[in-house]
């Protein structure tokens, strides 16, 4: 049978991801990329299978949106002794994964599909799974199915690249990537991946309610707000914002910086260093799981310069710290993406971002976009901000406007195009039928008698080529 | 001229080790330590190709030959074997059961798990004996008065462990270096009541080894001119023992063994040898047997009949030191499931199948051969570090129990 495009009546998906939607398995972004591609993906109609290290606790397999999204908690039986999260055990977790889900895919996934006429995508996420990504090759090679089947393999960071062996993976897969950025610390290395940008949520683009974000504003009671999310990693530059909220504390300008790190050993050497220059800090932690209780814990240190929040953070809650900010300071030396910064824009905020894969951010258009890792430059343009509302207000409204263009809908449309241009390689699709439309192509007459004037005296003239037709 | 002849087969296949090795998470239950140490998916995989290639095909076989031929075996069966076989392959395992429940096949009890216990604890090599012997009459419904080892490994101190288990007879391999002057064709004894019956390793070899080796000076070896060579040797009987693999895995359909062993009675008959189980082997030569004198230092079946097969190079001498403290650590937990974990270790498995490391010759070739195919990807260096591995990861993980 001969198909021209990627349908939901024609393909499945399978992603591979150590993260995941669980609490468990969220550690970073990827936890919840994987979760929007997947959840997009079923909502367009394609059946989905997300392979990740998931919460022991839950079920083993979980089905959604009417079973065309099925979670495979892999490797719970590891979890078990491992309960702090996705990374904890990551050797054992790591060598179950390889072991064991390229057979599945085989056994459970691909086989049947083939049976039933249908092409399957493996998506692998991040270093975790190469090594799975190219046994699951392998094993369809060895059953004469790989070519039933596309596989993309897909760089959102560069960790841990010393441990991929590029040349079997970029072999038995299609390398991508997030950004233009990244493809080209890639291209360094001899490699070519396809660029497939990352998204935000359509929700996202909703506008966030008022009172929660007006309640913290009076809570923290200050003339600027900044809030900064990201892992305790030096490439966050967090003392790079921790510095130039000091400097403005230090201006006497009333500045409060809400802090949502990782669990990461720099975030202590972020806190010395704050502590250091100065800002007060208080750790804010809750149990509770409602906006109300969030805003709560926090109003207890409303005092506090700097709020290092403790506990999980839902998007609802960041879109009211982004919106409560005077800025989000995404201002990364090294940005694969920059998924905080995209959200930030999203939520209708105004994003400091850095200048690496923030490929979205157009200076002063719709972000602050960072040219040096010097306090002084975010200093600088919130000064510049605060005295010039109508360019706040502007950057605003173009910023949720640019992330429109990067919902998961679009993201996924642009994945089905690299895809199909990866299934016609591999002979899976034929290439669409293209008939020009003859009317709409002008007569050699026709396109003599539209000619400028100028040129009259350079070609021949419309008489002659009458005369000579005749 | 020999006018007996008895034909032992056993059957075995490994519990291989996952390499590379897998990590054991800490405090881990003792199902979950044992997922981490064997690749049961490679067994399987294993298993069911010998079985269609060999099992099948030679059991089929074997019931012919005793329904239609009246020719008579003894068969050993490894634990590890039939563990397998009830876990992958009910028909098979009902198979054997048919071929043992005939009046001509006699079952000999063999180390359960292939292990080297036998030369690592004694009195636990008793007890594994006790427990063998009864797992065998429960599972067949006859009681072995016949034992074998792992790998016909025989001592001095092996022969008193199974004297003390009263069995009739044990089998050994007919070295020349440990019968001096003696022939392999005639029943032995070491000073106690427990008859020692000796492997011809020559005449066996023939079939067992070089039959498919088109380089032999006796290839193709034909049933005729073998049973004439059994008839002619010097004694009183000829005891012949196989692997039961050497029937379509060693030597693949296609070399004619199967060709070979049906005809074989036939020819036995033309040279009036009788074939006769163990049993009645010892019981016919009982009054006759010599004594021979056991060293200390076992023998075996494998390559020269020394223990060097299994402990000559490096490799299985770290191997080995790991084993005994994995099974040694394994005993201070007092825990009978994590000892049993130990025992699966100790498979002598683990150390024939990296015989061949930094050696070169038929033996390291055998050795290799056994060695699983997906190990070599590791590199000969590899796989002896993740095989380290597999023991060190078993070793920290008693920590939680100790």
């Amino acid at each position: 049978m001969l198909r021209e495009q990627i349908t939901a009546e024609n393909t499945e998906f399978v992603i591979l991801s150590f993260e995941g939607p669980d609490r468990y398995s969220l550690a970073g972004g990827l936890g919840v990329r994987v979760s929007h591609l997947a959840q997009t993906l079923a909502r367009e109609g394609f059946r989905v299978h997300l392979i990740f290290i998931g919460d022991p606790n839950l079920s083993g397999t979980e089905t959604f949106n009417n079973d065309k999204l099925i979670l495979y908690r892999w490797g719970q039986w590891i979890s078990r002794y491992y309960p702090e999260g996705v990374y904890h055990g990551e050797n054992e977790k790591l060598y179950d994964f390889n072991e064991s889900v390229p057979w599945f895919i085989l056994e459970h996934i691909v086989k049947p599909a083939d049976l039933n006429g249908k092409i399957v995508v493996i998506l692998g996420e991040e270093w975790h799974t190469t090594e799975a990504m190219c046994r699951t090759s392998d094993i369809l090679h060895a059953n004469n199915l790989r070519n039933k089947t596309i596989m993309f393999w897909n760089a959102n960071n560069t960790f841990s690249f010393y441990k991929i062996d590029w040349g079997r993976l970029s072999y038995t897969t299609t390398l991508t990537t997030v950004s233009k950025y990244m493809k080209q610390i890639m291209w360094g290395m001899g490699l070519n991946p396809l660029v497939i940008p990352n998204g935000v949520p359509k929700a996202i683009l909703r506008r966030v309610d008022d009172k929660p974000v007006n309640r913290l504003k009076k809570s923290l009671n200050s003339d600027l707000i900044l809030s900064k999310v990201a892992r305790w990693d030096p490439d966050k530059r967090w003392n790079m914002a921790v510095e130039a909220t000091a400097r403005l504390k230090f201006k006497g300008i009333k500045t409060k910086l809400i802090a949502r790190g990782g669990m990461e050993a720099h975030g202590d050497e972020v806190v010395y260093n704050a502590r250091h220059l100065g800002l007060t800090i208080a750790d804010v932690y809750t149990n509770g799981h409602t906006m109300n209780e969030y805003l709560e814990a926090i109003e207890k240190h409303g005092d506090a310069d700097f709020l290092n929040i403790k506990f999980h953070c839902p998007l609802d809650l960041l879109q009211v710290f982004y919106n409560a900010s005077n800025a989000v300071l995404a201002n990364s030396g090294h940005e694969p993406f920059g998924l905080v910064g995209l959200e930030a824009m999203a939520s209708g905020a105004i994003a400091i971002v850095g200048c690496t894969g923030e490929e979205y951010a157009v200076p002063l258009h719709n972000a602050i976009v960072l040219e040096t890792s010097d306090p002084g430059e975010i200093e600088s343009y919130l000064l510049y901000l605060e005295s010039h509302q109508s360019v706040k207000e502007r950057i605003r409204k173009a910023a949720r406007e640019t992330a429109r263009l990067f919902i998961w809908e679009e993201a996924v449309n642009n994945l089905v195009q690299k895809l199909e241009f990866q299934a016609r390689i591999q002979g899976l699709l034929v290439a669409p039928r293209f008939m020009p439309v003859p009317e709409s192509r002008p007569s050699v007459l026709q396109q003599l008698a539209n000619l400028p004037t100028e040129f009259n005296d350079a070609v021949p003239k419309r008489e002659h080529i009458l005369r000579g037709i005749a | 001229m020999a006018n007996d002849i008895a034909v032992y087969t056993v059957i075995h296949q490994p519990r291989r080790l996952k390499l590379p090795a897998q990590p054991i998470p800490k405090n881990a239950t003792v199902e979950d330590i044992e997922r981490c140490l064997f690749d049961e998916r490679m067994n399987e995989r294993y298993f069911e190709k010998v079985a269609t290639w060999c099992y099948y095909p030679a059991t089929q076989m074997f019931l012919e030959l005793v329904n239609n031929n009246n020719f008579k075996m003894s068969i050993g069966f490894s634990e590890s074997f039939l563990r397998q076989a009830r876990t992958w392959d009910t028909n098979l395992f009902n198979l054997f059961k048919q071929l043992v429940a005939h009046k001509n096949v006699e079952p000999v009890c063999v180390e359960p798990y292939h292990s080297f216990i036998p030369l690592i604890d004694l009195p636990q090599f008793k007890d594994r004996m006790e427990w063998a012997r009864l797992n065998i009459e429960q599972t067949f419904g006859k009681k072995p008065v016949i034992t074998d080892t792992t790998e016909m490994i025989m001592s001095d101190g092996i022969y008193h462990a199974l004297y003390s288990l009263d069995f009739k007879a044990a089998l050994m391999d007919g070295r020349s270096w440990v019968l001096g002057w003696r022939d392999a064709t005639h029943l032995y004894h070491q000073g106690k009541d427990m008859a020692l019956l000796t492997r011809h390793y020559e005449l066996s070899d023939d079939v067992g080894y070089r039959f498919s080796n088109q380089g032999w000076w006796g290839y193709p070896l034909m049933a005729n001119e073998y049973a004439h060579w059994l008839h002619e040797a010097r004694g009183d009987f000829v005891f012949l023992a196989w692997d039961y693999e050497t029937f379509g895995e060693h030597h693949s359909k296609d070399t004619g063994i199967f060709e070979f062993m049906y005809r074989f009675p036939v020819e036995l008959s033309k040279q009036k040898m009788k074939v006769r189980t163990p049993s009645e082997i010892i019981k016919k030569y009982r009054k006759y047997s010599h004594d021979l004198p056991l060293s200390p230092y076992p023998c075996t079946w494998a390559g020269e009949g020394g223990i060097e097969f299994f402990l000559g190079n490096d490799a299985q001498q770290s191997v080995f030191q790991l084993m005994l403290h994995a099974y040694n650590k394994a005993l201070l937990t007092e825990n009978p499931e994590l000892i049993d974990l130990a025992l699966w270790l100790v498979q002598s498995d683990n150390l024939h199948l990296i015989q061949w490391f930094g050696r070169s010759g038929s033996d390291a070739e055998v050795s290799a051969y056994f060695t699983p195919n997906e190990w070599w990807q590791l590199g000969p260096n590899g796989i002896i570090g993740e095989m380290q591995q597999v023991f060190k990861n078993f070793i920290q993980s008693l920590d939680a129990y100790l």
